[in-house]
């Protein structure tokens, strides 16, 4: 990564975040559609978070391909913790489909 | 002075945007205090501000926020102006809500 100055190796960071923390919102305002009855919106909101998710993969993707090129990958604490959004987002995302699958059982 | 609290899942990322925002506020003499903590603070740190700003990744808890503290105005941070940590944006954004 010796190419990237701070600031875009910050950007693309953010970038990660943003897209991890988006895709979490997502699946969380989905659960509160399903909660409310309203699957159609709930339906539409997963998909959105799939794509935000996907986002982030390719992000995440670009950098471990970085370093496996051998261009090292400088470890700051926000790329942990961009990495963690990541994590929850994806917990998060998987946990909505099932929850918005029991509403639905409910209902 | 205007106390402007930002709220994030762990108050780290919206640390960064805090000192974009505080770098734009004393450019243009804008007097005001800007802090960054967790969504879990807010009952400590969310009664003082005059303005509550949300890190898009903590979006759907914009209801629980205002239904927590009604008389205050919430904002959610636009998620562009978050990627690309404009904090220049973001004050003109608190300035518009607060009506000056």
């Amino acid at each position: 990564m010796s190419e990237l100055n701070d600031e875009k190796y910050e950007e693309i960071v953010m970038g990660l975040i943003v897209s991890g923390g988006n895709a979490r919102s997502l699946a969380m305002e989905a659960i509160q559609a399903a909660k409310a009855g309203e699957f159609d919106k709930a339906g539409t909101l997963m998909t959105e978070c799939e794509e935000a998710l996907t986002e982030a993969h390719n992000i995440q993707t670009e950098l471990i391909q970085k370093e496996i090129r051998g261009e090292h990958v400088q470890i700051m604490l926000l790329m942990v913790h961009a990495q963690d959004h990541l994590m929850n987002a994806i917990v998060v995302k998987d946990m909505a489909l099932e929850i918005i699958d029991l509403h639905q059982k409910i209902k | 002075m205007k106390n402007i609290v930002l709220f994030c899942a762990a108050g780290m990322s919206t640390s960064l945007l805090v000192t974009k925002m505080e770098k734009a506020a004393a450019n243009e003499g804008f007097d005001c205090k800007i802090a960054a903590y967790s969504l879990n603070e807010l009952k400590t740190y969310g009664p003082d501000a005059d303005i509550i700003l949300l890190g898009p990744q903590v979006r759907y808890n914009l209801d629980k926020v205002k239904t927590e503290l009604p008389e205050k105005p919430v904002v959610v941070i636009d998620m562009r102006q978050y990627g690309m940590m404009d904090g220049k944006g973001v004050i003109e954004m608190v300035h518009k809500v607060l009506g000056e």
